[in-house]
């Protein structure tokens, strides 16, 4: 019996021995690199109804499943998409937009549904400025379409008054309130996405609750959609540019640990590609073969500041009264203003080249330019751009000046509340660097900084909005391309620092000069050279006054991922950037070396084709 | 929901109590439990109904919040309902209730039925927890029972040092200890996922160790105290066989005072562990009640909040007619002490 079993066992292992040898195919010489895109995430979406979400999360999704009338090629220059060309006419108001012609839309099938006509583009927008529709992209629409704030707001009933019409099935035209010469950059953004009206009204209420009830005229269709497990994104085969859609299959798979698990799972080669932790960097960087692996994640256009509070609110042990009359002070705020030490705040979230990261102006480099002269090197703003704020010699100096101005007047030191979100490690340092630095250099005689941790959720209704800070880190993304999206936090009816509280600025006509400089520049719809100078006068005041100090761009950072990064559509706004269509997989993760002068040769090109484009209008 | 609560109620009660209770008596009792409960579940609901009402409005907006301008939010809240008076909302929710709707969510996944959502979560959490309570039952009351027996001796004393451990040791640092270490050693995956059977036991196994820890303790006290009692003594001189006596008359009577917990047990498994699906990456209820509070989606908030307390009501209920049922003594009606 015991033969027998041997026998047995050793035929099997010699079997599977054999099994395993006859299944390895001959390797080929050149392995093409299989184009499946996979990877982790832990926010779940909750729609996918793009012309109501405010979510990125939602928008990246949306921008793979639904094209608009434009978008960006790698460099950021316009491309015609949905939209074949366009003109405006001479006053500025009216843009027509020819559209491409056999386009189709199809279901979570692939099965073709109708055309794209430009009825499409009515009826999505006629969703989003249905009030009853909870859209809340809807204000983006509304600043720049002729009447459409008044349909609304229901001052107006009747929709063919609004400026967007079908004049045939492919003439799109679009009337503006105003004449808006970035108005192209608006139409990557998904509120002017396209919708078939019929099947809206068919799907109704359950538009956009699951796959199936959505239709895509993208490079992607959503084959899959299973909140909390996974989503898989396949290759639209009737798609109108499916030659320049490489990745065939992108898939996603629900993690709640995704931002811990992901660079193993990286490691292991389950996905294609993990961000690295701030705190997993050094180890990544120590270890010679992972090091190879990984490379820096480019910064975007959100801007990071430090705010000063002219409308304090927090609990009067911390003296809002005493604060308030301190950061009135032009040189108290200038003492501060020079006080912080950027590279040291930032070394805490970007321990590898924390300068690649630091900003010395609110709107960033390389956002927009006026005839190849970028906006950051306009006028006052050049100088500023190229100076860091950093100064221990001039914040003493305004330290005194400021001592003896408020002598009398305020209780020194001043008691200066820091807020920041516990969630965020990189902050939760950065806040007790902060407080250690100033407070060594000024000296606590001055100031006493008092950070105070918040929990995530409701972080920003429980300090900045609620004005329960005096010195806090806040953040803004530009929504088009012109200098205006930049100022939007300033203004006096945003809730981010109320600058137009500050008490030494009124002018004439009752509002503060900031405010004025900006409505000045905000009228100056015609020249666009004029207006870029006007804005960036005003944004020189701004930094000039101390009102508040710009710090840093977002993104950065390492990621080890085999997506070749210069193959992706680029742009700073809209959902561009977040396409898969060009983009390739490589056999394996770029390394720093490669993507630096991969970034040099990218950054030269840009200018070249910016140049390029630029003439031909 | 009703319905079912009543004609399960019936069921059992039928049963058991044929012989024991007249009709009228039954169901006057049922119909005062009834009565109290429905009372209890509408202050529960109304109080939580209210509470989420106070958050702060900007919850309702999640991200995009800051390029919002005030005739949109405005637009928003009212579509939302939530600028109608605290009786208007109120009355609609309860007008929907008894309809059968348990509304739609509003910020977690929009447009989407409050049922469907919770439908498709739990699945999972029951699955688990029934599991776990299955396999902690078995292995707890098997264990109770050894060691009962062989009282002082090695079983016992492995058994209480089981427990120990257990109760010592947070839960948290045995399940992570747990899904790094054993998957390794035998090969299992880390995370669920619905495709794979392997990755359905480790769960449910981390699950277990903690109520069997607790029915191992406690039935082996219950057993030890019965054992010790006089009639057992009678039994034993009458003649009767050991394993007649543990059968027949230990475990019955020491299973009584662990039956009125078994439904609660049984229908909590319901709510979901939190911590063991947001380490496996378990799509059920469990973390549900506290992201939806967190992102302020008030009527799925309200719905497992309805559940939940509805379930907290019947499983007293149930356990109260188990215990009853078991030990004849025990006379729901009346007040009074042993007789």
């Amino acid at each position: 019996m015991k033969k027998v079993i041997a026998l047995m066992l050793t035929v099997a292992l010699s079997m599977s021995v054999l099994a395993g040898c006859k299944d390895s195919a001959p390797k080929d010489k050149k392995t093409d690199v299989k184009q499946e895109y996979s990877t982790v995430y832990s926010e779940e979406l909750t729609t996918l109804n793009y012309l109501v979400t405010a979510s990125e999360n939602e928008f990246a999704v949306a921008a793979n499943l639904v094209d608009c009338l434009v978008e960006h090629d790698k460099y950021g220059v316009v491309k015609p998409s949905l939209a074949t060309d366009w003109s405006v006419s001479s006053d500025g108001l009216v843009w027509t937009f020819n559209l491409r012609k056999g386009v189709k839309w199809v279901d979570a099938a692939g099965k073709e549904y109708a055309e794209v006509q430009a009825q499409d583009f009515v009826d999505g927008m006629n969703y989003v400025l249905d009030k009853k529709n909870n859209s809340e992209t809807a204000n983006l629409a509304y600043s720049v379409l002729k009447d459409a704030e008044k349909f609304y707001k229901g001052e107006v009933t009747d929709f063919t008054q609004v400026g967007v019409k079908a004049k045939s099935p492919y003439v799109l035209e679009y009337t503006l309130k105003a004449p808006t010469p970035y108005f192209l950059s608006m139409l990557t953004y998904v509120c002017f996405m396209p919708v078939n009206g019929k099947f809206l009204a068919e799907t109704g209420d359950k538009f956009g609750t699951d796959n199936k009830t959505l239709l895509y005229n993208g490079a992607y269709l959503l084959q899959t959609y299973e909140p909390q497990n996974s989503r898989v994104l396949v290759a639209n085969d009737k798609y109108w540019d499916k030659t320049n859609v490489f990745i065939k299959k992108l898939t996603y798979t629900y993690n709640k640990e995704a931002a811990t698990l992901s660079p193993e799972l990286f490691t292991r080669g389950e996905i294609t590609d993990a961000t690295i932790p701030t705190a997993s960097i050094d180890e990544w960087m120590n270890d010679p073969t992972k090091k190879e692996t990984v490379r820096p994640i480019a910064t975007t256009f959100y801007t990071f500041f430090y705010a000063f509070n002219f409308n304090p609110k927090f609990d009067v042990k911390y003296q809002p009264e005493n604060w308030k009359a301190a950061v009135n002070n032009l040189n108290f705020r200038k003492s501060l203003f020079n006080a912080l030490d950027k590279t040291a705040a930032m070394t805490t979230a970007e321990p590898y080249e924390p300068a690649r990261r630091l900003s010395n102006t609110i709107t960033p480099k390389n956002f927009i330019d006026i005839k190849g002269v970028d906006y950051t090197a306009l006028g006052s703003l050049a100088k500023t751009s190229s100076t860091s704020s950093f100064d221990a010699t001039k914040a003493k100096d305004f330290k005194t000046k400021a001592m003896e101005e408020l002598k009398g007047k305020v209780t020194f030191p001043v008691k200066v509340v820091m807020p920041y979100n516990t969630s965020s490690s990189d902050w939760t340092n950065r806040a007790q660097v902060i407080e250690q630095q100033m407070e060594t250099l000024l000296g606590k005689d001055f100031i006493d900084i008092i950070i105070l941790p918040y929990p995530p959720t409701g972080f920003l209704n429980a300090t900045r909005r609620a004005g329960n800070y005096s010195f806090m880190e806040c953040n803004w993304g530009p929504d088009y391309a012109d200098p205006q999206t930049y100022t939007d936090p300033f203004t006096s009816e945003s809730n981010y620092s109320w600058i137009s509280l500050a008490t030494d600025y009124k002018e004439a006509n009752g509002k503060g000069k900031y405010e004025n400089m900006v409505n000045a520049a905000k009228a100056e719809i015609l020249d666009t050279s004029k207006r870029y100078k006007l804005f960036a006068d005003a944004e020189q005041f701004l930094i000039d006054q101390a009102f508040v100090i710009p710090y840093s761009l977002g993104g950065g950072g390492f990621i080890a991922s085999k997506l070749d990064p210069f193959t992706s559509p680029y742009s700073p706004f809209g959902v561009s950037s977040s396409k898969f269509k060009g983009q390739k997989i490589m056999d394996k993760a770029m390394n720093t070396a490669t993507y630096k002068k991969g970034f040099d040769a990218w950054q030269k090109a840009r200018s070249e084709a910016l140049k390029v484009a630029a003439n031909k209008k | 929901m009703l319905i079912a609560y009543i004609s399960g109620l019936c069921d059992d009660l039928i049963v058991f109590y044929k012989d024991k209770w007249g009709w009228q008596q039954l169901l006057k009792y049922s119909l005062k439990r009834l009565v109290k409960s429905m009372v209890t579940l509408f202050i529960v609901i109304s109080v939580v109904f209210l509470f989420m009402r106070l958050m702060p409005e900007e919850g309702y907006f999640g991200q995009g919040y800051e390029k919002l301008d005030l005739v949109q939010r405005e637009a928003i809240l009212t579509n939302l309902g939530l600028r109608d008076p605290w009786f208007v909302q109120l009355g609609h929710f309860y007008k929907d209730l008894f309809h059968g709707d348990l509304g739609t969510s509003i910020t977690y996944r929009p447009k989407v039925a409050v049922a469907e959502i919770i439908e498709s979560k739990i699945f999972y959490s029951l699955y688990f927890g029934l599991a776990a309570l299955v396999i902690a039952l078995i292995a707890g009351i098997s264990m109770g029972i050894l060691m009962a027996r062989s009282k002082n001796k090695f079983w016992d004393k492995l058994g209480n040092g089981y427990i120990v451990f257990i109760s010592a040791v947070p839960a948290a640092v045995y399940y992570l200890f747990l899904q790094l270490y054993v998957t390794d050693i035998f090969n299992l995956p880390i995370l669920f996922n619905k495709s794979n059977p392997v990755s359905f036991i480790l769960p449910a196994l981390s699950m277990a160790l903690g109520p069997t820890a607790g029915y191992a303790m406690w039935m082996r006290r219950y057993m030890v105290d019965e054992l010790n009692k006089d009639y057992i003594k009678l039994a034993r001189a009458k003649g009767l066989s050991n394993k007649v006596i543990m059968r027949k008359h230990v475990l019955r009577n020491a299973f009584v005072p662990m039956a009125q917990y078994l439904p609660a047990s049984i229908l909590y498994t319901l709510v979901g562990s939190i911590y063991i699906e947001s380490l496996y990456s378990i799509p059920g209820t469990g973390g549900l009640l506290v992201d939806t509070i967190q992102r302020q989606d008030n009527p799925i908030v309200q719905a497992l909040v309805l559940i939940y307390a509805s379930v907290g009501i019947i499983s007293l209920f149930l356990g109260d007619m188990l215990m009853a049922s078991f030990d004849p003594r025990i006379n729901l009606d009346k007040q009074g002490g042993i007789r």
